[in-house]
């Protein structure tokens, strides 16, 4: 019997002991949670005011950034959308650090793993806005260009440009933040290399007496009316000589 | 109207023999192939508890050749939107609600502000400006068409008359408007018949021949709300967003294209709608004000051709109107009497004298700040300030619409 309850008694201990030990970890986290939630709110504030300084909608409405929020049907300032954004950012990272306070294996795994994937998801995205900014620059140029040229169908090339970058870009992305790496390396591939050998096909069915032109020399070049001109010109001249 | 005179400036198309309206809905449906037309209309949503809105309704359900409506909403909730969306929704053809009090185009107004692009205050010119913008987005027509929702002697007649001469690839035409007698028992229309009219005269007698003032007097109906354009003319044209936007309108028409390619075409017979009250002793409500923004809205056009507006001119012009305003009035009162139409002189006197009050106070207004022009901008300047703001309009009105 005292055999018994000394097992009783021993256990008893053992979880008192337990959970002595595990309630300043618990305190720890509530305190961390509290105190980030202040600073999360805190930082939010003092965004939003530099982003009205630096008049940072007015800038987003002019990058296009605000047209891509909307699309996603967002209706609030884009500085609200980033200031948003860095508070729920805030407060993941607090979530996760509170947690560590609780010094428990499985969920020191997980925070390790987090803090590990934290740099490529940031990388993912400046990949994502600058490769945004570049598409919407070069399609821009592709399209003045095309237009300055003479070009029937210079919106539909420059639409064409874009697509390919964003498409470019968003391999980049998925890529950088190793999501099923090998499909997307493979779909990429196939659509980029796809899209490529159609618009080879398509210049070459097309541009055969271009390419033949070309390979020739200039052999066989359509003769514009002012050199045709020109020419009969030239012959005239030199029969005037001749006579 | 029983005549087909033609003015020096401008095209007039009339109403001669019988026109048949089943000839011009068949050609205009030919016509919308090439060039579709899209339909503004500007509404408040008190205008649903009316029954001109229904009869306007009732009709267009019978037109083919239209394209696109677009019903830009006024001073509606959500609730008033979602009715006005349910009542619509017995319309042909496509419609969309711009909902201008709705979070999502609120945001736009809110976006174009903080890029320093005033769209003006709440009223019929913003409202048909964002139409436009919406159109320019939705790049699905070529002609806009625009009429008011409070007509209560509305047919389809009028919006076929008013689209066949821009519609119609035949007739080098980029901007028509509508004309018609305003009668029921008396004549109404006091600030045409014994404003503008008058005013322009006056003005032409001080500045001599004046191309601009001439065109503004080739108009039979100047400030009828009805008209028809290109949509090219939507990306070029500023629109006032004050009571001078009839008057601002034909200003940006006259100084942006030939007035060999304008017309204005006899609509109705007659023309119905709610009558405003003349507010002779406050210049901020009804005819008054409306009268004072018309009179700016010439001051400036005027200033900005090059004409110099002084106090003399303005003390000349104030004399010059009030004896030409009495010989109109003449006019009218024995026009009212071979019709059988009563003709209150004492009113009508009363009137322009209120009128020529608000010359004066537009001419000092005018004095005061010359630049204060209350005109929103066009829509390739908003583009150029905010490259994506028509694909933003469209994503707004289009999640509203869904």
């Amino acid at each position: 019997m005292d055999n018994f309850m000394e097992l009783l008694l021993h256990s008893l201990r053992a979880f008192g002991i337990t959970i002595l030990q595990f309630v300043p970890n618990l305190l720890a986290m509530l305190i961390i949670f509290i105190a980030g939630y202040l600073f999360s709110r805190l930082i939010k504030l003092l965004f939003l005011r530099v982003f009205r300084i630096i008049n940072f909608d007015s800038w987003c409405d002019k990058a296009g950034l605000t047209a891509i929020i909307r699309k996603g049907d967002i209706w609030s300032k884009p500085s609200d959308v980033f200031g948003g954004l860095i508070y729920w950012f805030l407060i993941i990272l607090f979530l996760v650090i509170g947690l560590s306070a609780l010094r428990l294996q499985t969920i020191d795994n997980l925070i390790s793993q987090f803090f590990l994937y934290i740099p490529r998801a940031f990388s993912a995205l400046v990949i994502l806005i600058a490769g945004y900014i570049f598409a919407g620059f070069i399609s821009r140029a592709v399209l003045i260009t095309a237009v300055n040229s003479g070009y029937h169908y210079a919106k539909i090339l420059a639409e064409a440009v874009r697509l390919l970058l964003i498409v470019l870009i968003l391999a980049m992305a998925l890529e950088q933040l190793r999501i099923a790496p090998g499909i997307v390396i493979a779909a990429f591939s196939i659509v980029f290399g796809g899209i490529i050998l159609a618009l080879a096909i398509a210049f070459g069915v097309g541009g055969i007496d271009a390419a033949k032109r070309i390979i020739n020399g200039g052999e066989g070049r359509p003769v514009s009316p002012e050199s045709k001109d020109k020419k009969k010109n030239n012959e005239k001249e030199r029969d005037a000589e001749y006579f | 109207m029983a005549d087909f005179y033609q003015n020096d400036l401008i095209i007039t198309l009339h109403r001669l023999g019988n026109p048949g309206l089943e000839r011009i809905e068949s050609e205009l449906r030919e016509f919308s192939r090439q060039r579709p037309v899209a339909l503004v209309l500007p509404a408040l949503v008190t205008e649903f508890q009316n029954e001109a809105i229904k009869g306007i309704i009732a009709e267009l359900k019978k037109v083919r050749y239209i394209n696109e409506i677009i019903l830009t909403l006024g001073r509606a909730s959500d609730k008033e939107f979602s009715y006005v969306r349910e009542f619509l929704s017995q319309l042909p053809c496509e419609v969309r609600i711009i909902h201008n009090e709705g979070k999502r185009v609120k945001e736009i107004y809110a976006t174009l502000e903080r890029n320093n692009v005033w769209a003006g205050e709440d009223g019929k010119g913003r409202s048909a400006w964002i139409a436009y913008g919406y159109i320019l987005a939705n790049a699905q027509s070529e002609v806009i068409a625009l009429h008011d929702c409070d007509i209560v002697t509305y047919n389809r007649e009028m919006l076929a008359r008013l689209c066949y001469p821009v519609a119609n690839p035949n007739i080098d035409v980029v901007f028509c408007k509508g004309f018609y007698s305003r009668i029921t028992d008396k004549m109404h229309g006091r600030v045409t018949r014994l404003l503008i009219a008058p005013l322009i005269r006056a003005m032409q007698k001080l500045v001599g021949p004046n191309p601009f003032l001439m065109f503004m007097d080739s108009f039979r109906y100047p400030l009828a709300g009805e008209f028809a354009m290109i949509t090219d003319m939507a990306r070029t044209n500023r629109i006032p967003w004050d009571w001078g936007l009839e008057v601002g309108v034909l200003s940006e028409v006259f100084r942006n294209y030939s007035p060999r390619r304008v017309c204005q075409v006899d609509i109705a017979d007659n023309y119905e709608h709610k009558h405003q009250l003349l507010s002779a002793d406050d210049a901020k409500k009804g005819l008054m004000r409306m009268s004072v923004d018309i009179c700016k809205s010439i001051f400036r056009f005027l200033a900005a051709e090059g004409i110099v507006l002084s106090d003399s001119f303005f003390k000349s012009l104030q004399v010059a109107y009030i004896r030409l305003a009495e010989d109109t009035m003449v006019k009218y009162e024995a026009d009212a009497a071979i019709n059988g139409l009563k003709f209150d002189r004492h009113a009508e006197a009363s009137a322009i004298e209120a009128f020529s009050n608000a010359i004066k106070i537009a001419s000092e207004a005018y004095s005061e700040n010359p630049m204060a022009a209350p005109l929103i901008p066009n829509w390739n300047r908003v583009t150029s300030a905010i490259p994506g703001i028509l694909d933003m309009l469209k994503k707004a009105v289009d999640e509203d619409n869904r």
